[in-house]
């Protein structure tokens, strides 16, 4: 199979090449099908168990998507490129996951934080809709983007973004992590652009809340 | 009367209102009144003026670095689903 991946020689000798039937090396670069799980499948996992937060989902997805991946039949020179063509893959087996889920129960969730949102800000008299004095923003770090690179901030916002809720998450997700537009979202998941904006939005409020107290806010 | 009600309400939002247009505008335009009305109101407002800033920097973090994200899940694809799917691609590749 794929033999048309084969580079071709630059080899002045003409002996015909010797290609035997089911031949066990492939040619660098293009990895064995089997060899994928070994080297992709404990990443393609944690990304879909992040976004699914179900073992045995994740797993699903993962199996869809190497079996998609076989029948792509796709090759590819490195590692790197062949890690996100899975990604990709893996991307629409969860995005169909959600759609499905969306016909079952309503996607939308309003509820949350409904409360946290009021208690941020004055309820009523001159200053209503101010925030609450202790409770505006507070000034991060002058560089906040120099934790990038520290394994502990990921920690952090891995902890934050897991006590959103399950739907909420899966917006954020898609929004925030993958830049889904909001009208494919929308679309596919059956709900009113208001409803995402909302539901964006308290995302958005609560993990900002929670890496301020969790990360920004620790001496 | 009521549109100059409105229209001066959209001029001069509150906290609340600003920082769920800051979050709007990162998803849709916002009209011409909203956009005049929240930049009055952060000019004014260092609370929402961070906020705003720290909402932008999450969705940059979060869109940046995909591997970091994925890097504190602790759970790894078990012995048994990684033996599972190896013997499906195995039928399937024949």
């Amino acid at each position: 199979m794929n033999s048309e991946t084969f580079s071709v020689q630059e080899d002045s000798n003409p002996t015909p090449r010797q290609e035997q039937p089911g031949e066990k090396n492939p040619p660098p670069g293009l990895s064995d099908p089997e060899q994928w799980v070994n080297v992709h499948g404990d990443y393609l996992f944690k990304y879909a168990l992040m976004r699914l937060r179900d073992p045995a989902k994740a797993e699903d997805a993962v199996q869809e998507t190497f079996l998609a991946a076989l029948k792509g039949g796709k090759t590819f020179a490195g590692r790197s490129a062949e890690k996100s063509w899975l990604v990709g893959i893996l991307k629409n087996k969860i995005f169909d996951y959600y759609r499905k889920a969306s016909r079952e129960t309503s996607f939308t969730d309003l509820d949350f934080y409904a409360d946290e949102e009021s208690d941020r800000f004055v309820a009523d008299g001159l200053g209503r809709g101010g925030w609450i004095h202790e409770l505006g923003p507070a000034e991060w770090a002058s560089n906040p983007g120099s934790g990038l690179d520290n394994e502990l901030f990921w920690k952090t916002f891995h902890h934050c973004a897991g006590k959103l809720p399950k739907n909420v998450s899966a917006v954020f997700c898609l929004r925030e992590m993958d830049g889904v537009d909001s009208k494919v979202i929308c679309a596919q998941l059956g709900i009113s652009e208001s409803n995402l904006w909302v539901m964006l939005h308290r995302a958005r409020m609560a993990l900002r809340r929670c890496l301020e107290i969790n990360w920004f806010g620790k001496p | 009367m009521i549109w100059l009600t409105k229209t001066l309400h959209e001029l001069s939002p509150n906290c609340r209102e600003a920082v769920r247009l800051q979050s709007d505008a990162l998803d849709r335009p916002l009209t011409r009144l909203q956009r005049i009305g929240l930049r009055i109101h952060l000019a004014l407002c260092v609370w929402c003026s961070r906020y705003g800033k720290q909402i932008t920097f999450l969705r940059q973090s979060a869109h940046d670095h995909p591997d970091e994200l994925v890097a504190p899940v602790q759970q790894n694809l078990s012995a048994e689903a990684r033996a599972r799917i190896k013997r499906k691609l195995h039928a399937e590749n024949k």
